[in-house]
C-alpha cells in the first residue's frame, strides 16, 4: 500500500493506493479561497497552509481508508515541478514519515502524476497513447510509450498554458480566482458564436499551441461590451469555444502526425465539459480511442501520484534522506 | 525519556538526541538553504551513533524560528510528521530562547534578511528590527549572539559585545531546545513577518 502526499501548487492532498492500483482514498485540501483575493496563488501563503495541512491530510486519508500507518509500505511524494517552498514542506513531511518507518520513498514527477490519473482502478487506460495535458501550469501534447515516467512532448504552448487562459479569461470577466469552472458555468448561458475570437495558432505548422493573443482579444472585447450579465455569458462562451478549437485541433493534428490510435487527456482543464463533449466528437469521428480522467482526478490531487509511484523506482532507506525538490524539470 | 531536538530555521540546521539530560550525540551543517534538506541525514547519524532506533523516541523538540521560512517549515514539517508517525508528542521551542541559553548571552539575534535581525533578550519582546536600531536600545556591554550578531558585527558592536565569529553560543544548538522543557509548547512557526504577497488584492473584492 503507498501513501502519497501532494503539495506542488495550492492543494495539500494525501492519499492511499493498494498494489492492485485500488483508490482507498483521496483528501484534497483546496487553498483556492485563501488565494482568491489576491487574484493568484501566492507562494509564501501556500507554504504557510501546506506546513498546517500535511498532518491533518495524512490522518484524513489514512481514517478514511480505515488503515493504521502501520499498514503502509511505501510513501509517495510529489518532488517537482512547482513552487519550490509549497513542494519542500510535502517533501520534508514524506521524507520524515519514511524515515520514522524505515520505508522507501518514491519521488513522483507532477507530470507523471497527471497521466497516472489513468492508471487507477476500475477503469485503467493502459499506454501506448497521446496525452493532452492541460494544467494550471502545463499545456502540452507528448506520446507516452508506458506506464513510467518518461514522455516524449510533441508540442507545448509557448506561453500560456490552457488552465491560465482560462483564470485570465475568468478574471477579465470578474469571475475571481481560480476561474475555469466559473467560466464554464458563465459560459452556459451564453451563445458561443456572439464574438469571432481568432484560434490561436490556426493555420500555423507544427503541434505548439499559445494563448496569449486570445487573452488580448478578450481583453479588448470586454472593454468594447460594457458590463451587462448577457454580454458577459457571451464573452465567456465565445472565448471558450476558441479556447477548445485550439486544443481540440491541435490535438487530431498531433494524433494525425503520431499515428496514434489512442488519445488520453489530463490536468485541470479536462474537467471542461466543452473540451470532453468536443474530443468525443472528434476522436469519434476519427476512429480515435479516447480516455478521459475521472472528473474527481482532473486537479491536483495525490492519488494520481500514488498512481504514478506504482511505476517509479523506490528509494530504498536511507537513500532518499537528503532528497531535494525542483521547481522546473 | 529519550528526545530528538532540531532546529532548522537559521542557516545552520542542528540536531541533538537526549536522554534524561545527558548528549547522546548532536551536530550542526552549516549552508545557507542547504542545511535544512541534509537535516535526515543527520538524525539518521546521529541515530547511528548512538544506536537508537526511531521508534525508541519518546518525542520530538523542535525550533519555531524566527528565521528563514523555508527552513523553519522544513524543521516542523519533519518534527510534526516524525511525531505523527511515531505516536509520540512534538513540542516547539522558540530558536532565540535556545539561544539565550548561551553563557551569558543577553540578546539573541537571528539574520532576518533584508537589513533586519530577529532578536529577543534583556527586556526587548521577541521583533524584527534594523541593527542600528537594536544598537540604539541596549546598554552598554551587552553580549549578542546568533548569526544576526555575526553579520551586523561591525553596527552592533560600538554598543555590544560579540563573540568571535566562529564561537559555538552563535548556534541554536539542538541541546537547549531539549533541556528547556519548561518552555514546550505547541510547535507552531514564529514567522513574525506577514508573507510577502507578490500580488497585492485587488481594489475590487473576488465575488
Ligand atoms: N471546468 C474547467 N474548465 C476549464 N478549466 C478548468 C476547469 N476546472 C479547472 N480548470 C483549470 O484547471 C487548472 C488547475 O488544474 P491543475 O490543478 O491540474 O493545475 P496546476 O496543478 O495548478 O498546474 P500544473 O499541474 O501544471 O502544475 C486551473 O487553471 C483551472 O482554472
Ligand atoms: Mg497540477
Amino acid at each position: 500500500m503507498i501513501l502519497a502526499i501532494e503539495s506542488s501548487c495550492d492543494e495539500t492532498a494525501a492519499a492511499l493506493v493498494d498494489d492492485g492500483g485500488r483508490l482507498l482514498s483521496s483528501v484534497v485540501a483546496s487553498q483556492a479561497d485563501l488565494h482568491a483575493r489576491y487574484g493568484g496563488v501566492v507562494p509564501e501563503v501556500a507554504s504557510r497552509r501546506h506546513l498546517e495541512l500535511c498532518v491533518p491530510v495524512v490522518e484524513r486519508a489514512l481514517e478514511d481508508a480505515g488503515v493504521g500507518f502501520d499498514r503502509v509500505d511505501a510513501v509517495a511524494v510529489t518532488e517537482g515541478p512547482g513552487l519550490i517552498g509549497a513542494l519542500l514542506v510535502g517533501l520534508a513531511t514524506a521524507k520524515a514519515l519514511a524515515f520514522a518507518r524505515r520505508l522507501p520513498l518514491i519521488p513522483v514527477g507532477h507530470l507523471h502524476g497527471h497521466v497516472a490519473s489513468l492508471y487507477l482502478e476500475p477503469e485503467p487506460v493502459a499506454p501506448p497513447f497521446l496525452v493532452l495535458l492541460a494544467s494550471g501550469g502545463h499545456t502540452l501534447l507528448a506520446e507516452v510509450d508506458d506506464h513510467g515516467p518518461g514522455m516524449r512532448v510533441v508540442g507545448q504552448t509557448l506561453d500560456d498554458a490552457a488552465g491560465e487562459a482560462f483564470d485570465q479569461g475568468a478574471r477579465l470577466l470578474g469571475l475571481g480566482y481560480p476561474g475555469g469552472a466559473a467560466l464554464e458555468r458563465l459560459a452556459r448561458d451564453g451563445d458561443d458564436h456572439a464574438h469571432e475570437f481568432a484560434v490561436a495558432m490556426a493555420g500555423r505548422e507544427g503541434l505548439d499551441l499559445s494563448f496569449s493573443g486570445l487573452k488580448t482579444a478578450l481583453r479588448t472585447a470586454v472593454l468594447a461590451a460594457g458590463g451587462d450579465d448577457a454580454g458577459r455569458a457571451d464573452l465567456a462562451a465565445s472565448y471558450q469555444r476558441a479556447l477548445v478549437r485550439s486544443l481540440v485541433s491541435r490535438t487530431m493534428r498531433a494524433l494525425e502526425v503520431t499515428g496514434r490510435d489512442t488519445l488520453a487527456v489530463v490536468g485541470g482543464v479536462a474537467a471542461n465539459g466543452v473540451l470532453r463533449a468536443a474530443l468525443e466528437q472528434e476522436c469519434a469521428r476519427a476512429g480515435v480511442r479516447l480516455a478521459l480522467a475521472p472528473l474527481a482526478l482532473c486537479s491536483d490531487n495525490a492519488a494520481m501520484i500514488a498512481s504514478a509511484a506504482r511505476f517509479c523506482a523506490a528509494l530504498p532507506y536511507p537513500e532518499y534522506l537528503a532528497r531535494d525538490a525542483y521547481a522546473t524539470a | 525519556m529519550l528526545l530528538l531536538s532540531l532546529d532548522t530555521a537559521t542557516d545552520t540546521a542542528t540536531a541533538c538526541l537526549w536522554r534524561d539530560g545527558d548528549v547522546l550525540a548532536e551536530s550542526a551543517t552549516a549552508g545557507r538553504s542547504t542545511a535544512a534538506q541534509h537535516l535526515l541525514d543527520d538524525v539518521d547519524h546521529l541515530m547511528r551513533t548512538a544506536a537508537v532506533e526511531p521508534s525508541q523516541l519518546d518525542a520530538i523538540v523542535v525550533g519555531t524560528g524566527p528565521g528563514t521560512f523555508t527552513g523553519l517549515r522544513i524543521g516542523l514539517a519533519s518534527a510534526r510528521a516524525l511525531g505523527f508517525a511515531l505516536s509520540v508528542p512534538v513540542h516547539g521551542v522558540g530558536t532565540l530562547d535556545a539561544l539565550l541559553c548561551g553563557d551569558s548571552v543577553d540578546v539573541a539575534c537571528i539574520d532576518a534578511r533584508r537589513g533586519e535581525v530577529f532578536c529577543k533578550g534583556a527586556g526587548i519582546d521577541l521583533c524584527a528590527i534594523a541593527p542600528a536600531h537594536l544598537a540604539e536600545l541596549i546598554a552598554p556591554g551587552t553580549s549578542l549572539a546568533g548569526d544576526g550578531a555575526v553579520r551586523y558585527r561591525e553596527l552592533l558592536e560600538p554598543a555590544a559585545v560579540i563573540a568571535p565569529d566562529a564561537s559555538p553560543l552563535h548556534t541554536p544548538w539542538a541541546r537547549h531546545h531539549a533541556s528547556l522543557s519548561k518552555l514546550w509548547a505547541a510547535p507552531e512557526p514564529l514567522y513574525v513577518r506577514a508573507p510577502d504577497a507578490d500580488r497585492s488584492p485587488p481594489a475590487r473584492a473576488a465575488s
